[in-house]
C-alpha cells in the first residue's frame, strides 16, 4: 500500500504541472532556440572537415543524437538540486520530515509530473519531427521498447545523482554553485552536449567507468544504433541497472547521514 | 492517564563555526575547525496530558522551535529522554509522523497551484485515511467553518487567512493525537485571527486533540490556553496555569491618574512636568519599590507598581497629599505586559 501514497503525489504533480501552461510553452521555445544554435555549430564543424563523417558519425547522425539529447534534457532536468536547496533554506523541509513518507521518493514523484508532461509536449513532438525530417534514419522496432526501459533507468540514475548533489546543500548552505558544477559535469560526461564518439579514446575509457553516460548516451544509443543485438541491449540495460542500484544506495546513505546531522534553518 | 508528551531533562547543543571578519577571515573560515557549542535547549522537563492545549512561549531564539523539532522527531536531543505518545520520536520518525499534525503560520503544506481538495486527497493517501474518516472530516469542516466553499479554489488564489484556515484543517485531517502550531495567526487581520482561534479551540475540545501552540500573540494565548510554558535561553522559566502567571510574577497593577478635569486641553509639557513630579515624590517615599515606573499615555499618567513591594492605596495617598487627583482608574496588568517583562528580564 506504500506505493499508493506516491502515486497520489505523482497525480498531484501532473495536475500542478498542467496548471502552468505558459511555463511549458516557454520551455518548448527555449528548446527550439537551443536546437537552432547546435544546428549551425555542428554544421560549421562538419563543413570545415574534409570528410563527410567525423569520428564515424555523419552530420545527420550527430544532429539526430543532439536534438534528441536536448529533448531528453528537457524532460529529465527536474531541478531536484534546486528544490532540495530551497526546501532546506526555507525550512519547508520540516513539513516533509513530519509526514509518514520518505523524502527521497516523495520528491521524485512530486517532480515526475513535469517529466511526464515534458515527455509528451517536448520529447515526443521533437522525436516525430526528427523521424520524418531524416526520412527513416531512425529504424523503429524492438529498440523502441528497450529505449523506454532505458529511459526509465536513466531517470532513476539521474535522479539519484541529483539527489546526492542536492544533499550536499546541507553542508554548503547554498545551492547555486553546487548545481552549476553538477550541470557542467553531467552534461559533458553524459554525452548530452557532445556525443561520446567525439571524445579522445582515453577520455572515453574513463567516462565509461563513470555513471553519467548511462543517463543520455545509453538510451540514445539504444534508440539510434540499428546494429545492436539483443545481447547488446541487455548489456546496456545491465550497466544502467548496476549504476541505478549503486547510486540509489549511495544517495540514500548520504541522505540518512545528513538528516541525522540536520539543523533546519529559520525559526 | 498516560502522558501525551513526556520530556525529561532534554538538552540540545549545536556546533557553530566561529566566523572571522573580512575577506581574509572568510577564507580562514573555509578551513577553520574553530567551533563553539551553543546550548539551544538546556534541561527542559515537561509532561503534557492528552487533550491539553499548551501555550509555548519565549522570545525569538529562545529554543522553542528546537524543542518542537525534537517532539516531531526532526531533531535528536543531545541528551535526555523524550516520549511522544509512548514512542521515541527520532527513532520512529515515520511512525510518529502518523500521529502528529503540524501547522506553520509562515509555511504551507498545501499544493500551491492545486485546489485545496486535491491537497487533501494527497494527504488522504499519505496518511492512509479511510474513506469514511475522510468524508466525515470534510463534512465536519464544512459544518464548522463552511469549508466547502474553499475546497475547489486553488491555494495560490487564496488570501492568507483562507490559506491558514485550510492549513489548519489539513493538519487535523488524519485525526492526529497531537498537533503542533507555530504562530498560526501570524499576519492575519483581527477578524480572521478570532475565527482561527475559535476553530482551534473547537477542534481541541471536540476532537480531544492535544495542541502545542507557539506564538508571540498574547491574544492567542489568552483566548486558547489554560496552561503556558515559557522558555528563555533554552531554559524553562515557567510552567503553570495562565491565571497563576500574574500572581507568580508579582502583583503588578497600573494606576492611571489625571490631575486636571480638563486634561485633554493640557499640552504635553505640563503633563510631563506633573508625571516627573509624581515620580519624584514616590521614589522619595518608597525607595524599596524597584519595579515602580511612571509613564504617560493619552493624557493619563500611568504608574506601574508591584503590590508585593508597595500597596496601591499608599501610592494613591502619597500623591493625594501633594496634589488633588481629579480622575483615576486601575488596570490589572495584561498577560502581554507580564510576558514582555519576563522577556526583557525584568522579573525572575
Amino acid at each position: 500500500m506504500r506505493g499508493k501514497r506516491y502515486i497520489a503525489v505523482l497525480r498531484g504533480s501532473i495536475m500542478e504541472g498542467l496548471s502552468f501552461r505558459a511555463s511549458t510553452f516557454l520551455r518548448i521555445a527555449g528548446n527550439l532556440v537551443y536546437l537552432i544554435i547546435i544546428y549551425f555549430l555542428w554544421k560549421a564543424i562538419f563543413d570545415s572537415s574534409p570528410a563527410d563523417t567525423v569520428n564515424g558519425m555523419n552530420f545527420y547522425d550527430t544532429m539526430i543524437y543532439l536534438v534528441l539529447a536536448a529533448a531528453m534534457f528537457n524532460f529529465m532536468d527536474t531541478f531536484v538540486v534546486y528544490h532540495i536547496g530551497d526546501d532546506y533554506q526555507t525550512g519547508q523541509i520540516v513539513l516533509y520530515l513530519t509526514k509518514p513518507i520518505e523524502y527521497q521518493p516523495f520528491l521524485l514523484f512530486s517532480r515526475l509530473g513535469n517529466c511526464v508532461i515534458s515527455f509528451f509536449v517536448t520529447f515526443m513532438p521533437t522525436f516525430i519531427i526528427v523521424y520524418f525530417v531524416t526520412k527513416g534514419s531512425i529504424v523503429l522496432g524492438a529498440n523502441l521498447f528497450f529505449f523506454v526501459v532505458s529511459i526509465l533507468l536513466a531517470i532513476g540514475v539521474n535522479y539519484c545523482i541529483d539527489f546526492f548533489v542536492g544533499t550536499i546543500c546541507f553542508y554548503t548552505q547554498s545551492v547555486w554553485g553546487v548545481n552549476i558544477m553538477k550541470e557542467v559535469v553531467v552534461s559533458l560526461l553524459s554525452g548530452a552536449t557532445i556525443p561520446l564518439a567525439f571524445f579522445p579514446e582515453t577520455f572515453r575509457k574513463i567516462v565509461e567507468v563513470l555513471p553519467f553516460w548511462t543517463i543520455y548516451h545509453m538510451p540514445l544509443h539504444i534508440l539510434t544504433d540499428e546494429t545492436m543485438q539483443l545481447s547488446d541491449y541487455m548489456t546496456s540495460l545491465g550497466i544502467q541497472l548496476f549504476w541505478l542500484i549503486v547510486m540509489l544506495g549511495i544517495s540514500r546513505l548520504f541522505w540518512r547521514v545528513s538528516v541525522r546531522g540536520l539543523t533546519v534553518n529559520g525559526g | 492517564m498516560e502522558q501525551m508528551i513526556k520530556m525529561t531533562d532534554i538538552n540540545k547543543e549545536f556546533k557553530i563555526l566561529n566566523r572571522h571578519e573580512g575577506i581574509k577571515g572568510s577564507i580562514q573560515d573555509l578551513f577553520s575547525r574553530d567551533y563553539q557549542i551553543l546550548k539551544a535547549v538546556d534541561g527542559v522537563t515537561m509532561d503534557i496530558m492528552p487533550g491539553e492545549m499548551v501555550g509555548y512561549l519565549g522570545p525569538n531564539g529562545a529554543g522553542k522551535s528546537t524543542t518542537i523539532k525534537m517532539m516531531t522527531g526532526v531533531l535528536e536531543p543531545t541528551s535526555g529522554e523524550i516520549f511522544v505518545n509512548g514512542r521515541v520520536p527520532y527513532e520512529n520518525r515515520t511512525r510518529n509522523a502518523q500521529d502528529i499534525g503540524v501547522v506553520f503560520g509562515q509555511r504551507s503544506q498545501l499544493w500551491w497551484a492545486l485546489p485545496v481538495i486535491e491537497s487533501f486527497r494527497i494527504l488522504k493517501e499519505i496518511y492512509q485515511i479511510s474513506d469514511r474518516d475522510f468524508k466525515e472530516n470534510l463534512e465536519y469542516y464544512d459544518a464548522l467553518v463552511g469549508a466547502s466553499e474553499l475546497y475547489h479554489k486553488p491555494v495560490r488564489q487564496m488570501s492568507l487567512g483562507q490559506r491558514t484556515l485550510c492549513d489548519i484543517l489539513a493538519a487535523f485531517l488524519h485525526n492526529p493525537g497531537i498537533v503542533f502550531m507555530d504562530e498560526p495567526t501570524i499576519g492575519l487581520d483581527v477578524s480572521m485571527k478570532s475565527k482561527i482561534r475559535e476553530l482551534v479551540g473547537t477542534l481541541n475540545k471536540e476532537k480531544g486533540t492535544t495542541i502545542i501552540l507557539t506564538t508571540h500573540d498574547m491574544g492567542d494565548v489568552d483566548a486558547l490556553c489554560k496552561r503556558i510554558v515559557i522558555i528563555d535561553k533554552g531554559r524553562m522559566i515557567y510552567d503553570n496555569d495562565i491565571e497563576h502567571l500574574r500572581s507568580f510574577f508579582g502583583a503588578y497593577r497600573t494606576i492611571r491618574i489625571q490631575f486636571d478635569r480638563h486634561a485633554q486641553a493640557l499640552d504635553g509639557e505640563v503633563l510631563k512636568q506633573q508625571a516627573m513630579e509624581a515620580e519624584e515624590w514616590l521614589r522619595l517615599k518608597f525607595p524599596n519599590a524597584k519595579s515602580l515606573a511612571v509613564s504617560m499615555e493619552d493624557n493619563w499618567i500611568q504608574i506601574l507598581i508591584n503590590e508585593d513591594e508597595v500597596h496601591m492605596m499608599n501610592v494613591v495617598n502619597c500623591i493625594q497629599e501633594k496634589r488633588q487627583i481629579a480622575d483615576m482608574n486601575l488596570q490589572e496588568i495584561s498577560t502581554e505586559s507580564v510576558i514582555r517583562k519576563i522577556y526583557e528580564g525584568g522579573i525572575v
